[in-house]
């Protein structure tokens, strides 16, 4: 029943041909170039200082949720950057593309991106940054932190944790390589229908949008599962419901949006590729199809999603409020009662995004009170922000600033969001840029969490800050350059610019688009800051002497640990007598207490099968998306035996032994008071291989 | 806590599991939802029967699936399980119920009517 595809087809390599590379595009070699220099340069580093073992053994394997973590927020960081180039595509773009007298060049008309490419730039981007940048890196941080906030040794299933992140990983690959091989989806993130229908994109980049959006779902699912049933069930003695620290509350609700929301993005998606592969009908234009179910599904996901970003957000914010204002969080419970209130809500809200599709004032009408009752619960975590700010003790270190700075994005953001929630307005600015603005604001709050996150959980990982000086002028230019951008957009908004135009034709528009430009000059700025300030740190790493808790007004279980973490978090299971339970013990002077008998500890083996289930489902995808059957069969064929071979596995895992422990906690403390990094790390690795 | 988690046949819903039960599972579900892409595919039922029918076989093969893969029963060890399911509900609710409605608002207002009666007392997109 396959569907004729334009252009050629062989069994051996489907619709791969050597046309499919574009070379001939200098962007793109360019491109090339810079990303084959840097994977060769990664490569001969391992080489040359023999790391490939270690690699293997450490990373490839782990099943550690720290580990596991630090990967998945990597991988987002390094998406972050490539959808901001992306950004930076579009934003340059739109400023020499304007009027009819713009000047052309590389085979456009005006500007330097033909209609063809700009489309595909502005699709990967938004699929990127939500999919791959956002999700894994808020990922990361709730496969670090959850365990250690609650008192756990590990998640609940540390080999289904590596399952996810190589599923993950397996899927962001495959955008990387649509830029080399074939193109990507020009349909816009949300994939506007019924231009992904094969009459209206016949090529593969639709393909490459869907399998990989179907690939990370699957691991942003099991996911979900993993952090609910930590959360229900690993918690502490004595970490009770409301003892739980906000962010692992903030954690929960999100994942139950995750899983119960990403099956509808899976079924959309799957109804689609039936209609690309199998020619049926569901969403096609005529024949019986209704497009407007597609909209309709994947709003449905699509808003439990923004949320899904926005509720980790927010509990980052309230962890590095509190410990830099040095008090506890003001209205604890209803900021958990809040949380939850706004994931209940999520679901009810997702018609906000087509009011202009035409079902009427009843309907509109509904879903936009809907749509503002969101705004009585994240109006009361803001005033409990407030609060706890309020005649608070306060530090303006790093991870503060970029907090303060996502509660300043979040009032521009909800407040516009609520503007759109009304269909009146909605009207006259639905998809025009007023509405990136928006949600701009929004997501440069996840953003603004995520820098957060790193400064403030780094040193716990790695037993090292990230420097403040450097730390605060990437904050400040990329603060200021997001306040630039964002004002003149929402200007433009309002004078009429539609979203994802590749040639922006009012010549009126000029003054703001050269201002949005200048912004994106600060963003440039920014990075080049970012990076310094890694290679400053690192560079600068055994200067410094960290207790257990870093900051020393940190009030949550997780800095309980020695710095940095060992493998096996704690040595003992705490237990747990309060909230801010490290901000007790440390009022009671508890918090150095050596634990008098040590216990052996249960620990889980590593395993290489999740990581060879990542690949054998990246080559599934990539052959599914140029139709070479015979590949999609055989990698299908692995990916059964694979977890066939793992259920035969019963994985005892190993026991370290209380005199171990011992000696290691001993090592750790000793390391702390000498700062002797290097041989700390040593012994940590040493004690690791067993 | 250390070696509650260490041997996976350990656990009730594990145990609970038999190749049996699997194999009907599957059988059972492949047949159902097969009859339910024939009958589809053969468009030769009234529009309502046609509903009806699929409808049904949708609903045995969720019967099946709850019963044999998930193991849902209503004993105490399971109720996770059954309340797991249970706190799923309103979403099936909310969202299959809203897009119902919405559609059949939508349909009215945008959808070229059957006769050109109807379609003259329909309200359009502008009124
Ligand atoms: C105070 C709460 C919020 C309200 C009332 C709100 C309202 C809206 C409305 C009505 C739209 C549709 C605009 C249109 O297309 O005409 C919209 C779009 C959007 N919002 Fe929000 N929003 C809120 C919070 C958020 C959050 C927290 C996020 C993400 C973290 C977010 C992300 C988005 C995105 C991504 C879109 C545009 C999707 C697209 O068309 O590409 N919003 N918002
Ligand atoms: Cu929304």
């Amino acid at each position: 029943m396959q569907l004729q595809v334009p252009g050629p087809w062989s069994p051996l390599l489907g619709r791969l041909t050597l046309n499919a590379i574009p070379y001939e595009n200098p962007i793109l070699q360019v491109t090339f170039a810079v990303v084959a220099l840097i994977g060769l340069v990664i490569v001969g580093l391992v080489l040359y200082h023999k790391k490939v073992g270690y690699l293997w053994r450490e990373w490839l394997t782990t099943v550690d949720h720290k580990k596991i973590g630090v990967m998945y927020i990597i991988i987002g960081l390094v998406m972050l950057f490539r959808g901001f180039a992306d950004g930076l595509l579009i934003r340059t773009q739109q400023v020499l593309a304007n009027g009819p007298h713009a000047a052309g060049m590389l085979g456009a008309k005006h500007g330097f991106l033909p209609p063809f490419h700009f489309d595909q730039v502005y699709s990967a981007h938004g699929t990127i940054m939500i999919l791959f940048a956002a999700t894994p890196i808020l990922t990361g941080f709730q496969n670090i932190v959850v365990p250690l906030q609650i008192g756990a040794r590990d998640m609940a299933f540390p080999y289904m944790n590596a399952v996810s992140l190589w599923l993950t990983t397996a899927a962001a690959v495959l955008v990387m390589i649509s830029l080399f091989v074939g193109d990507f989806s020009q349909a816009g993130w949300v994939g506007l229908i019924p231009l992904t229908e094969l009459p209206y994109s016949p090529g593969v980049g639709v393909d490459y949008w869907m399998w990989a959006i179907q690939i990370s779902s699957v691991g942003t699912t099991l996911n979900a599962i993993n952090m609910i049933v930590t959360i229900v069930d690993m918690r502490a003695p004595g970490m009770s419901w409301f003892r739980m620290p906000v962010f692992s509350w903030t954690t929960l609700s999100t994942n139950i949006i995750g899983l119960t929301a990403f099956p509808v993005l899976g079924v959309a998606l799957a109804l689609l590729g039936a209609d690309r592969y199998l020619g049926t009908h569901f969403f096609t234009a005529g024949m019986g199809g209704n497009l407007m179910l597609y909209t309709n599904l994947f709003w449905i996901w699509g808003h439990p999603e923004v949320y899904f970003l926005i509720l980790p957000t927010f509990g980052v914010i309230s962890e590095v409020i509190p410990a830099f204002s040095e008090k506890p969080i003001f209205g604890y419970v209803t900021m958990v009662a809040a949380t939850f209130a706004i994931a209940g809500i999520s679901w009810l809200v997702w018609l906000h995004h087509f009011f202009t599709m035409g079902a009427g004032p009843d309907i509109n009408g509904f879903f936009s009170v809907a749509t503002m009752l969101v705004g009585i619960p994240t109006g009361v975590k803001v005033f409990n922000w407030m609060f706890t700010l309020y005649r608070g003790r306060i530090t303006y270190s790093v991870p503060m600033l970029w907090a303060m700075f996502g509660l300043f994005l979040l009032l521009v953001g909800g407040l516009t969001g609520m503007m759109l929630a009304i269909p009146a307005i909605n009207y006259t600015v639905h998809d025009s840029v007023f509405v990136i603005a928006h949600f701009h604001c929004m997501v440069l709050m996840v953003v603004c969490a995520g820098f957060a996150g790193v400064t403030y959980w780094f040193p716990k990982l790695f037993g090292f800050k990230l420097d403040e000086g450097w730390g605060k002028a990437f904050f400040w230019t990329f603060a200021i350059g997001t306040v630039t951008v964002f004002s003149a957009m929402f200007a433009l908004g309002f004078e009429g610019e539609t979203r994802r135009l590749d040639w922006t034709f009012n010549t009126a528009w000029k003054p703001m688009l050269v201002v949005e430009e200048v912004g994106m000059v600060l963003y440039v700025i920014s990075l080049v800051f970012f990076a310094t300030m890694l290679v400053v740190s690192i560079r600068n790493r055994h200067k410094q002497r960290l207790a257990a808790d870093p900051w020393g007004t940190s009030r949550t279980l997780e800095w309980l640990t020695p710095t940095p973490v060992p493998f096996y978090n704690y040595a003992v299971t705490p237990q747990v007598n309060t909230r801010d339970e490290l901000a007790w013990r440390r009022k009671y002077g508890l918090e150095n207490t050596k634990p008098d008998v040590y216990e052996d500890i249960h620990m889980p083996r590593n395993s290489g099968l999740p990581v060879i289930l990542g690949a054998l489902a990246g080559v599934w995808g990539f052959a599914m998306i140029w139709r070479i059957w015979w590949l999609a069969a055989i990698s299908l064929v692995g990916i059964v035996l694979v977890v066939i071979i793992r259920s035969f596995d019963k994985n005892a895992g190993y026991h370290l032994q209380p005199a171990e422990v011992e000696a290691m906690e001993r090592d750790l403390a000793i390391g702390a008071i000498m700062a002797e990094q290097s041989d700390r790390a040593h012994h940590h690795t040493h004690a690791e291989a067993h | 806590m250390a070696g509650s988690h260490s041997d996976p046949l350990a656990h009730p819903e594990v145990r609970q599991g038999s190749a049996m039960r699997y194999i009907a599972g599957f059988v059972s579900t492949v047949v159902l939802m097969g009859a339910a892409l024939i009958v589809t595919m053969r468009h030769d039922l009234p529009y309502q029967s046609f509903v009806e029918l699929v409808g049904g076989l949708a609903a045995l093969a969720l019967f099946s699936q709850a019963t044999l893969f998930y193991g849902l029963d209503i004993s105490r060890a399971q109720i996770w399980k059954g309340v797991s399911l249970i706190l799923t509900l309103p979403l099936f609710i909310i969202t299959v119920g809203l897009t119902v409605w919405m559609f059949q608002s939508l349909n009215q207002r945008t959808m070229v009517m059957p006769t050109s009666a109807a379609a003259a007392s329909q309200p359009t997109l502008l009124q």
